[in-house]
């Protein structure tokens, strides 16, 4: 079995304001794993130590089994990319690439990188003349010149556009899944956790709250705090009503909703906290009688949000859903009308009261 | 897919006039700054004839001043340059106590009265001075009546103005690219000769410039521990008391006039460079 | 240059600033000619060298007529001759350590044009070595001694530029007249052996500190510096010290080359003229008979210089009522 690409046990830094406490994370050879958290929560902090530049007070840090805690940063073998991919103003494309391949790689492959990352032609311009995609390119192919056996992402679509984002995302993840190299990538944004990530760890506070495969933390938030974090448009109070074998039954302003029993079971009474998903929440033409699983609602209000609809409900309490422009026309929405929802009970997360931290 | 920016349109509506007024009114300012600047050095440069410009040219005296002034302020920039930088460096990147009390220090120069510094260099770099004394005797270096008084006297007036550009210079290079350069396998030395120094060197090149031209013009502070050899201010001098302004004019306008032409040559050869990217 | 750090509000601040600016403003434009209008200036250009006695005399001065301020500026007797003459500055007085420089920069040619055509010489001085007790030799040095002591290997000695200032010349003209007096040949090429062009320099501030911070051993300079920056000196015979003005005659063997010409040897005799447009003439006539009324002389000769007895001028009939009655006419020699 071949080591991990990075293995942080206990990572723990005073620095100023900014701390880390006790950061344990793992990162399977080839995966991507994202680095969630909002500003100040010491994302980057944790990035800058696991590449060198800050010394933990206590804990260790390995790259593909090599122990590197002791070693300085031009030692580690990483690949180091930032926001707005820190390019070397003054030299050339050909020299940035090329600077990368020096202290490891050796300049032979400079060339061929170039040609790999589609760039030749730009060798000789300077990255202030380059799109965001060009200085993205040139900026992967710099770091792999230096052949890094892990990668650092640190929000570097973060002053971008939405749409130039997206295009970049969409390469950088394609890139990476091909050079199978592994990779932290750090974001304030969880469009780039979904895309990205295969797993993916919420930071908050200095220290990790949340860890694990993307999906199932996104399904599972560990505490309303990372629930908000992860965008989960509907978190909603309500209390036990009734709980049967592997159901509940949950009391929420003027209705109820029915939601799996979660692992630590819960009783009659309890006062509990609900996310679910807006996309979670299916749309039908009204139908009468109502079927059952499904109820009623009036739609509240409608937004766009980018190319869906954001649709606000109220059905004794308030919900937020996703529509596509088809479905507004099938089920004939308009502010003021009625709508009949459907939400599966396994895509409802019952969390109990008090906060939590769960691992997914 | 490069992105370009097409031209903002034309000011229109209230933006013009508003904007015209701001030059105007700011142009009207820096006139009188130039006016003051400029007509005492116009009016120095008309005061001698042309034969007293040809006599100070060809008296060997005065070549000897022009020359001795000009190797000095070399090495004083030369040297605040070495000494100076590293120095910049540190307290633009570092975070250690006294770091604001350091820069301070380094500013006092300035402040001080010409004669007062060259007492105080008189006291340090004497004969009998903490560090006259054993550079005499065991290096065989006397700074009284030497180019090395010369130099040190320079330094001393002029290294603020390399310090001040250099920190300001580094403080602008992004620290996080010498992060990028370090994760690329560069140690701190290559980082710094490659990445820094080449982004900061414009400033740098400025602030030789400025510690040149300083240096170059300093008079009381040098004149205390060296007087023979004559530097060109000295000699300046020396000529007004002994002949008259027109002698003495054609001296300082021989000295403005090669300084110029060298500050010409520097820019092209220091601007020139880096505008083209400098590194190798 | 100060660490960033962040502004306060920006509006209050500002605002702050401004009155203290306009304060300022008000202070200076309300004091200024308040303080202008109430006393009139008199304006002395003296050598370096008479800034002492010069201060005392201004102070006596101001207290008999407090309706007047001096203000006196010293640096050496050829720049302050100039300032009058190329830069036309404004002075009432002019008081220089030789005598010389008012004729040879301030009279015209055949009684025409020039600056004045008189002065009056008001002070004498001896050039002599000054040292301290740290100077090589200090120990054994004698009036008798001095020029071998001051020839002694790694004895550095300080002087004056004789190619500018009257010091640097009257030092060569009296190491001339020693040779000739102590009937040593070479004494003087020996003493300036080790007052080489290295030890040269243009002002008193320069020369003193050296000798104090122990830069030069020696210092050729005057009997009067010595008294005031209290230092060591040699009582040097009047034959080769140039105090006497009585035997200008024999001063004159003692030749100083300088860059320009050979000069001869001439008694150190102060002189003070009042130059053409002089704004205030007739204070400056006030002035000059108090320095040469006995208060002044009193003042002068505590200060280590000799007295005039009596003060003596050239052409006195040029000079105003008040400075004339109190000069004998110069003795010709």
């Amino acid at each position: 079995m071949t080591a991990p690409g990075l293995e942080t046990e206990g990572l723990t830094l005073r620095l100023g304001r900014f701390s880390l406490d006790g950061v344990s994370l793992e990162v399977a050879p080839g995966e991507i794993l994202v680095l969630l958290g909002r500003n100040g929560a010491g994302k980057s902090v944790c990035l800058e130590t696991i590449a060198g530049f800050h010394r933990p007070q206590c804990g260790r840090i390995r790259i593909a089994g090599r122990d590197v805690t002791a070693l300085s940063p031009e030692r580690r073998r990483i690949g180091f990319v930032l926001q707005n991919f820190g390019l070397f103003p003054h030299l050339t494309v050909a020299r940035n690439v090329a600077i990368g391949g020096e202290a490891r790689g050796g300049a032979a492959g400079r060339d061929a990188l170039l040609e790999r990352f589609g760039i030749a032609h730009l060798a000789q311009s300077r990255p202030a003349q380059l799109s965001p995609g060009e200085k993205q390119r040139t900026a992967l192919a710099r770091a792999l010149a230096s052949r890094p056996d892990l990668f650092l992402f640190d929000e570097p679509f973060s002053a971008l556009d939405a749409a130039t984002s997206e295009t970049l995302r969409d390469e950088l993840g394609g890139f990476l899944r091909c050079a199978g190299i592994p990779a932290v990538f750090v974001t304030h944004d969880r469009t780039d956790a979904l895309a990205l990530g295969d797993r993916i760890a919420v930071i908050e506070g200095g220290a990790i709250r949340q860890h694990g495969p993307t999906a199932a933390v996104f399904a599972r938030p560990g505490s309303i705090a990372i629930a908000r974090l992860l965008g989960i448009e509907n978190i909603l109070e309500g209390r036990v009503a009734a709980a049967a074998d592997d159901r509940l039954s949950i009391a929420l302003g003027d209705g109820s909703l029915e939601a799996a029993q979660p692992a630590a079971a819960l009783a009659p009474g309890q006062p509990v906290t609900l996310c679910i998903p807006g996309e979670a929440i299916r749309l039908l033409p009204p139908q009468s009688p109502l079927p059952p699983q499904r109820r009623r609602a009036r739609v509240a209000a409608q937004l766009r949000a980018g190319p869906l609809w954001k649709i606000a409900l109220e059905c004794g309490f308030p919900l937020t859903a996703y529509a596509l422009p088809q479905t507004l026309r099938e089920c004939a929405l308009v502010p003021g009308g009625i709508v009949d929802i459907e939400i599966d009970a396994d895509a409802i997360h019952v969390l109990a009261a008090e906060r939590g931290s769960v691992n997914g | 897919m490069a992105a370009r920016v097409s031209d903002p349109p034309a000011a229109t509506g209230n933006w013009a006039p508003a904007a015209a007024l701001l030059r105007l009114v700011f142009w009207l300012l820096g006139m009188v700054l130039l006016a003051v600047v400029a007509l005492p050095l116009l009016r120095l440069a008309l005061a001698p004839s042309i034969a007293n410009l040809v006599a100070a040219a060809r008296d060997v005296e005065v070549r000897d001043a022009l020359w001795l002034s000009l190797e000095g302020a070399a090495l004083a920039a030369l040297v605040a340059m070495v000494l100076g930088v590293p120095l910049a460096y540190l307290l633009a990147r570092g975070r250690f106590r006294g770091r604001g009390f350091i820069a301070a220090v380094v500013d006092l120069p300035l402040s001080v009265p010409h004669t007062v510094s060259g007492i105080a260099l008189l006291m340090v770099f004497g004969r009998r001075g903490i560090i006259g004394a054993p550079a005499e005797a065991y290096l065989g270096l006397r700074f009284w009546a030497t180019l090395a008084g010369i130099v040190v006297a320079m330094v001393f007036v002029a290294a603020p103005y390399m310090v001040s550009a250099a920190r300001i210079a580094f403080a602008a290079v992004d620290p996080r690219l010498e992060m990028v350069a370090r994760s690329l396998g560069l140690g701190p030395w290559r980082v710094f000769f490659r990445v820094t120094l080449p982004l900061a060197w414009h400033g740098i090149a400025t602030g030789f410039t400025l510690t040149f031209a300083r240096a170059i013009s300093e008079f009381a502070a040098v004149a205390m521990l060296v007087y023979y050899p004559m530097t060109a201010p000295v000699k300046i001098y020396e000529l007004f008391l002994r002949f008259g302004l027109d002698e003495a004019a054609a001296a300082a306008v021989l000295l403005l006039a090669v300084t110029l032409a060298l500050f010409l040559v520097f820019r092209h050869f220091a601007y020139g460079e880096a505008a083209a990217g400098g590194g190798r | 240059m100060t660490p960033r750090e962040n502004p306060p509000a920006r509006g209050g601040r500002t605002l702050i600033e401004a009155g203290i600016a306009a304060l300022c403003g008000i202070a200076l434009v309300v004091a200024g000619p308040e303080a202008a209008a109430a006393k009139e200036t008199l304006t002395i250009f003296a050598a370096g060298t008479l800034a002492v006695p010069f201060r005392a005399i201004d102070g006596q001065f101001e207290r008999s007529d407090p309706g007047v301020t001096v203000e006196p500026q010293f640096g050496g007797s050829v720049m302050m001759a100039k300032r009058i003459t190329a830069l036309h500055e404004p002075a009432d007085i002019l008081a220089v350590a030789d005598y010389n420089v008012i004729p040879k920069y301030l009279f015209g040619q055949d009684g025409k044009g020039g600056w004045t055509d008189w002065y009056v010489g008001f002070a004498r001085n001896a050039i002599t070595f000054v040292y301290t007790p740290k100077s090589k030799g200090a120990h054994d040095i004698t009036p008798q001694n001095w020029y071998e002591v001051l020839a002694r290997p790694g004895v550095e000695i300080g002087r004056s530029n004789p190619d500018t200032d009257p010091s640097g010349y009257q030092t060569l003209q009296m190491l001339s007249l020693a040779e000739a007096y102590y009937k040593v040949p070479g004494l003087a090429q020996r003493v300036l052996a080790n007052a080489p062009r290295r030890n040269i320099r243009d002002t008193e501030t320069a020369l003193i500190s050296a000798l104090q911070l122990g830069q030069i051993d020696y210092l050729a300079i005057y009997r009067s510096d010595a008294v005031q920056h209290h230092l060591e000196s040699l009582k040097l015979p009047s034959e080769i010290d140039l105090s006497d003005p009585a035997r200008a005659h024999d001063y004159a063997a003692g030749i100083a080359k300088t860059k320009s010409s050979a000069l001869a040897g001439r008694p150190i005799v102060y002189a003070a003229t009042i130059p053409a447009g002089a704004p205030h003439a007739a204070l400056a006539a006030i002035y000059l008979a108090l320095l040469l009324g006995p208060q002044g002389q009193a003042i002068i000769a505590r200060d280590g210089f000799g007295a005039m007895k009596p003060p003596v001028a050239v052409n006195p009939e040029h000079a105003p009522p008040a400075v004339k009655a109190l000069v004998k006419p110069w003795p010709k020699s």
